[in-house]
């Protein structure tokens, strides 16, 4: 793909057919289609019925994912989502136990996720001299501390609370036919964000920053603003997931959450988006979200070790970034014997 | 282009490694005893796996009883699951023993799903959280498994019966004593507790700060702090030495968790402060530390058998599944060798009590350090 002046122009995609198949989302829907061969041959227990029964708690993780995936090609990192998906749960069980409706209980999940996501926002782009992992790590840490102070002062003493008054959470975990509704809206959620990011001006910004922040600047981009708006939007998404794992709990505690930034941005990097920043799609984190968690539950139900399934994940996580450095590592040489 | 078919290459050649891998791990690591059964119910469950929902009748092997513990590496769960495990399968019961990844109700929730898609006869819970398992539990039960608690218990409508090692009452009295005897009846102590959700924990030291109130015998004794060690080795020495440091005139900290009391010991023992530990500890673990004199830092201790507590649930799994008891209080059935027992009614739950706390000082310890 040589441009008028003869340069590379490596950022381009390839649009033909053969290219598609044999990128690394044609690779993942394989491993997709293995691992639920791998499933069946293990488990007999290993059908539609019940891999759908178990996603739910899997599915909420999702939700976040995408936010996640925009920061990631941000080139940017946000580990307090975890801790924010316990303090937007907490204080939803909370005002609703204090006689909310539930209506209102989930405008206060979503806005308290959202408001998190803010405030990530805001010390980002104010403070840019500071690397996001750190702020972020200071926020986890004020989140799941914001949540334990609000279960010593309203809750009934301990780091835990459940909900009274389910009836509304029931509703959000009712099933069609065997499809929780938190699949469909993961799809929506999911066709949305993939397509914004893909398709429009906005997600083409956000490759810019991503490859080069201070080419993107003088091109004319707000980076700071949208740095912003990709923060407010994995918050908000955090409060969402926060509300459909509530679905599955009916209750907050203090470890409500956990790791679960780790999981999703696994699920992102095993999906092809590179940490460093204006790199990979959504297409591939959304699958590579479904090979792990379809992974999880066969292994799951062969009664592996659960400390074995987080090893087998992790060496499919470094096998996943290894195998493009070192397929690249290979054209490299070759180019240079040809030369 | 290429690169891409490398990286195609590869990838399948990843998941076949997967494939192959996990065959063969899936034969070597988990319960073996699980494995023989479902490979039995294998065949049979092959042909109607595709028809079948949600099917509790999968298993055509055998009966199949669950353990779900609060977490992987921790001595006294694996002892409470060795009990259970031989108390079934001396009846000629599969079982299945699941530590969650992490000690969170999060991670639990996750492993009783998948017990649930396996359709298993019991599942035995040693609860992370009382309430965040309320959904995952009723479900299991509505497909049809007998839910059981022990050890630490979940909210008492979404299980039959809860095994529990001693009244709560029994260990808050107990531990009160054992605090009023080496504090000499005043002055300042301590509470090293695991994490501050533990419902165990929490109601044991609930017990304790009651009879602190309402026996005027302990108005001279002085409860400093609650710190919480989360059952760590690391975090619980740490909460220690901020103890000795915080509060120059403490006398005893009282330690009811097997993680933290070791680490207080060892806490104690090295820096040779005259401050007394006691609590609820693991003999084989304690052993260097107990004795009566100054170069000891625990006198005595106590603990019920986690073996027994393990064994006790084992029984209660099979008496619930072959319909011997329902978990109606009332209901009495015979555990093996450790003889009869009544579900009782207590607090307005439905609970069987092993006995209670045993206490070990040096006089014994030596005889059950090889034990548990």
């Amino acid at each position: 793909m040589a441009g008028r002046s003869g340069r590379e122009i490596s950022a381009v995609p390839e649009t033909s057919i053969k290219s598609k198949l044999l990128s690394w989302e044609g690779a993942l829907i394989l491993i997709l289609v293995a691992v639920n061969i791998l499933g069946v041959a293990i488990s007999p227990n290993y059908n539609v019925n019940n891999v759908l029964r178990e996603m739910p708690r899997y599915l909420a993780e999702i939700f976040m994912m995408f936010g996640m995936g925009y920061i990631l090609v941000l080139g940017d990192i946000d580990i307090s989502v975890g801790a924010l998906v316990c303090l937007a749960g907490t204080v939803t069980v909370l005002s609703s136990n204090a006689g909310a409706p539930f209506g209102l209980a989930v405008v206060i999940c979503l806005a308290a996720g959202l408001l998190g996501g803010m405030l990530n926002g805001f010390i980002a782009t104010k403070f840019t001299e500071l690397p996001t992992m750190i702020v972020t790590l200071g926020t986890q840490i004020i989140f799941r501390g914001i949540a334990e102070v609000l279960f010593e002062t309203w809750g009934n003493g301990g780091g835990t609370a459940s909900m009274t008054d389910t009836k509304g959470l029931m509703l959000l975990a009712k099933k069609i036919g065997p499809f929780p509704i938190s699949f469909f809206c993961v799809i929506i959620a999911g066709a949305i964000m993939i397509t914004v990011l893909a398709k429009t001006t906005f997600g083409r910004k956000l490759y810019a920053i991503g490859s080069n922040k201070t080419a993107a600047y003088y091109a004319g981009i707000k980076v700071q603003r949208i740095r912003f708006i990709c923060y407010s939007l994995l918050g908000f998404l955090s409060g969402l997931c926060a509300l459909f794992l509530l679905t599955a709990t009916f209750g907050s505690n203090t470890t409500t959450g956990q790791g679960f930034e780790m999981e999703v941005i696994a699920m992102c990097v095993f999906g092809g988006i590179a940490t460093t920043g204006g790199k990979g799609n959504l297409i591939g984190a959304f699958i590579a979200a479904f090979i792990i968690v379809c992974l999880r539950i066969a292994l799951g139900q062969r009664n592996i070790n659960t400390q074995v399934i987080l090893v087998i994940i992790g060496l499919m996580l470094i096998v996943s970034v290894l195998v493009p450095a070192l397929s690249g590592a290979l054209t490299a040489k070759k180019k240079k014997a040809q030369t | 282009m290429k690169k891409k078919l490398i990286s195609l290459l590869l990838s399948t050649a990843l998941a076949a490694t997967l494939l192959a891998g996990c065959g063969s791990s899936a034969a070597d690591t988990a319960a073996p005893a699980a494995d023989s059964g479902a490979q039995e119910a294998a065949p049979a469950a092959d042909d109607s796996a595709a028809a079948d929902t949600a099917a509790p009748a999968a298993n055509a092997g055998g009966t199949t009883y669950a353990l779900v513990t609060k977490s992987a590496g921790n001595p006294f769960m694996e002892r409470m699951a060795s009990g259970f495990q031989e108390a079934i399968e001396a009846q000629g019961g599969t079982v299945v023993i699941q530590n969650p990844e992490a000690a969170t109700p999060d991670a639990q929730i996750s492993v009783i799903q998948s017990l649930i898609s396996q359709g298993v006869s019991s599942i035995a819970v040693d609860g992370n959280d009382a309430n965040a398992l309320t959904a995952v539990l009723t479900e299991a039960s509505n497909a049809g498994i007998k839910v059981l608690t022990l050890d630490s218990d979940v909210a008492p409508d979404t299980r039959t019966v809860y095994c529990n090692q001693a009244g709560v009452s029994q260990i808050g009295e107990t531990l009160m004593e054992a605090v009023y005897d080496l504090t000499g009846g005043e002055g300042d102590w301590a509470i090293l507790s695991a994490t501050s959700q533990a419902t165990n924990q929490n109601a044991w030291i609930d017990a304790m700060k009651k009879l602190m109130e309402s026996d005027s015998k302990y108005a001279k004794l002085n409860l400093v702090e609650v710190a919480y060690g989360d059952d760590e080795p690391q975090k619980s020495t740490d909460q220690t030495q901020a103890l000795l440091q915080n509060y120059p005139d403490l006398k005893v900290i009282c330690a009811p968790t097997t993680v933290g009391i070791a680490a207080a010991a060892k806490v104690l023992q090295d820096q040779k402060s005259s401050v007394k530990l006691t609590g609820l500890g693991l003999p084989s673990e304690m052993a260097e530390y107990i004795g009566d004199d100054d170069a000891h830092s625990c006198p005595y201790m106590y603990l019920w058998n986690p073996i027994d507590l393990g064994r006790l649930a084992g029984y209660t799994s099979i008496a619930l599944v072959d319909g011997t008891i329902t978990g109606a209080a009332g209901d009495k059935f015979t555990a093996g060798e450790l003889g009869d027992y009544t579900i009782e009614e207590i607090d307005g739950s439905t609970q069987i009590i092993l006995g209670p706390p045993f206490k070990f000082d040096p006089s014994n310890i030596d005889e059950w350090k090889t034990v548990y």
